[in-house]
């Protein structure tokens, strides 16, 4: 690094030579302020007893109250819980059947199939949660979705899914793979498209069948690239879906003991009932156990395999 | 012979995995067609055995369809062109290797994916500070943008010759006019599928009209969703005629007909730009 004109000077002469530039720069600049900075702010009232009508600078400060008071109540375990477990699920479920999907579409030969199959598989990636969420309701309604009618048709007793905690791990993570497996199988048939074609002739002509030549070229190959999805999942383990879950639960109650996550209960804590604080130190909580968890396997990519870290 | 058998089994598995991925809107679609006491004695349909446009016309009857989908039509325009204006423009500067300051805005940029500002903060930022509350720009501003998309768009930058810069140069142009009329014509195909990916956002959100908008007049489409599917009186919200105790108030059909008009405009474009998403994801996972 070589140091011109230091300090303040430097800056201003650089802000003036290149003042198009920054001038361009300047919506995203002020929106990455605006947007992004100033809430950080919010953090603070994690420490404070916080009333609107005494704001940020009035209200009183409580040091460790609010967190004491969260993680001396049960709920803590249970929705930090529920938020690594079911990201869990999405992120081995998720990946895995976005590889077996791009897998298999490469062995296809025929160019429509092909084409009209991943069409119908990345159609799910464009609609939102809520309708998602009435589509799991024409499913899983107990009364009159179609999980109920198979179930009696076939002479077994309905079962009441939204009265049934126990089933809804596994039905949030097919779900989840229903609407995302065809967008991330696009990645991976991106870097097998880029696989070299000589490793598959030399392959034939050694006479590996079609399977031994997934097993052994293609799935090493997309190694790099699946342990960068991992880690990017990894990265956001403790942010659980709220989109998706609260589409999907809402308020309902007596699910929320497998289905509850972090970033529900902050929203009800603030929302319905009205305690900032105690949702900024949730939040807050959140927050910091992700950056830990960036940065401690982050550092681990580094130390395993140089090229598949994210910074 | 295993060869055949092993392709057989593939066909097979993408087959069955494309039915279940179409099937709920098959059901979703055949079902707002559906007589509503069908729905209520027997259930869901899974092949269309009435026809009925009676939740159609109940929907269409009121005023909160019409007005949903202006808010929905008007969050999606605006956001998505003053958010790919911002982003285009941002992401160039972070490309530029004469900006000193670059790498201090990519971390500054990118640093925001890590740690975040957290749902309090923000809301206070919006509802309190910024006071836009049951405002319409409460729905727009918040996504503006996206570093995501603004790294795939760096990365695109990057990889265009600098000579194109240097030529303009010397002609005499400024760094905004080289902008304007020689990166972001070159960039377009980039920047339609970031605009892409923007409007699909904008048109999916209900996160912010959940937190800021109360006023049921300002509620886009996927609020309607959200209100037909938990609101015992429908009829009042949908604005349709007086009660009229006489008829059967098509609650099901009205909750997936709202379904099929929301996202019939998706379904409707979706295989003319489908290829521009997978263009954009292959770009966006080459590491920048």
């Amino acid at each position: 690094m070589r140091r011109n004109k230091g300090g303040v000077n430097g800056f201003i002469h650089e802000i003036v030579k290149n003042r198009y530039l920054y001038v361009l720069a300047l919506p995203g600049i002020l929106f990455l302020l605006i947007f992004a900075y100033t809430p950080m702010v919010g953090h603070l009232l994690a420490f404070q007893n916080y009333r609107l009508s005494d704001g940020l600078f009035g209200s009183e400060w409580v040091g460790f109250r609010n967190f004491e008071f969260f993680f001396g109540s049960k709920d803590w375990l249970r929705v930090t819980w529920n938020t690594v477990f079911l990201n869990g699920l999405f992120l081995v479920f998720g990946l895995g059947s976005a590889v077996v999907l791009a897998v298999l579409l490469n062995e296809v030969t025929g160019k429509w199939f092909k084409k009209t199959a991943q069409s119908f598989v990345f159609l799910p990636y464009f609609i939102s949660w809520l309708v998602v969420s009435m589509m799991v309701q024409t499913m899983f309604s107990s009364t009159e979705g179609m999980m109920n009618q198979a179930f009696t048709s076939l002479g077994f007793e309905g079962v009441d899914w939204y009265l049934t905690p126990s089933v809804w791990p596994s039905i949030l993570t097919f779900v989840y793979v229903w609407k995302v497996a065809g967008y991330n199988s696009i990645i991976f048939l991106a870097s097998i498209t880029g696989i070299s074609s000589e490793y598959y002739e030399s392959a034939k002509l050694e006479g590996a069948s079609r399977f031994q030549q997934i097993i052994y070229i293609t799935l090493p190959l997309l190694r790099p690239i699946i342990i960068i999805m991992t880690l990017l999942g990894i990265g956001r383990i403790f942010y659980g879906d709220f989109g998706m879950i609260y589409a999907i639960i809402g308020d309902v109650g007596v699910l929320f003991p497998t289905t509850d996550v972090i970033d529900t209960y902050a929203y009800r804590a603030l929302r319905q009932m009205g305690n900032f604080s105690m949702s900024s130190a949730i939040i807050l909580y959140q927050s910091f156990m992700g950056l830990i968890v960036v940065i401690f396997f982050n550092w681990l990519a580094r130390k395993v395999d140089p090229n598949s870290r994210l910074f | 012979m295993r060869e055949r058998l092993f392709l057989g089994f593939v066909y097979v598995f993408l087959i069955i995995f494309a039915l279940i991925c179409f099937i709920p809107f098959w059901i979703v679609l055949i079902n707002s067609f559906a007589n509503e006491t069908l729905i209520q004695t027997s259930g869901y349909q899974l092949f269309p055995t009435s026809f009925s446009l009676d939740a159609y016309t109940m929907l269409l009857s009121g005023n909160q369809v019409f007005r949903s989908y202006g808010v929905t039509l008007f969050v999606t325009v605006t956001g998505t062109v003053l958010g790919v204006l911002l982003t285009a423009s941002f992401a160039y500067v972070l490309s530029h290797p004469k900006v000193k300051y670059r790498h201090v805005l990519s971390f500054l940029t990118f640093f925001t994916m890590l740690f975040g500002a957290g749902l309090v903060g923000f809301y206070i930022l919006i509802a309190n500070w910024l006071g836009l509350k049951d405002s319409l720009w409460a729905l727009v501003l918040p996504y503006l943008l996206n570093p995501f998309y603004a790294f795939i768009l760096v990365s695109y930058y990057r990889s265009l010759p600098y000579e194109l810069n240097e030529a303009a140069t010397v002609d005499g142009a400024n760094d905004i006019r080289i902008f304007i009329r020689v990166i972001w014509p070159i960039s377009l195909p980039v920047i339609a599928t970031v605009a892409l990916f923007y409007a699909l956002q904008y048109w999916n959100d209900w996160y912010l009209s959940l937190l800021f908008i109360d006023n049921y007049k300002l509620h886009p489409l996927q609020m309607m969703i959200r209100q037909l599917m938990s609101n015992l009186n429908a009829m009042s919200y949908v604005g349709g005629s007086q009660t009229d105790y006489n008829i059967v108030v098509p609650t099901y059909g009205m909750q997936l007909a709202i379904v099929c008009i929301t996202i019939g405009p998706i379904v409707f474009v979706y295989p003319f730009v489908q290829k521009y998403f997978i263009k954009g994801m292959t770009l966006g996972s080459v590491k920048g």
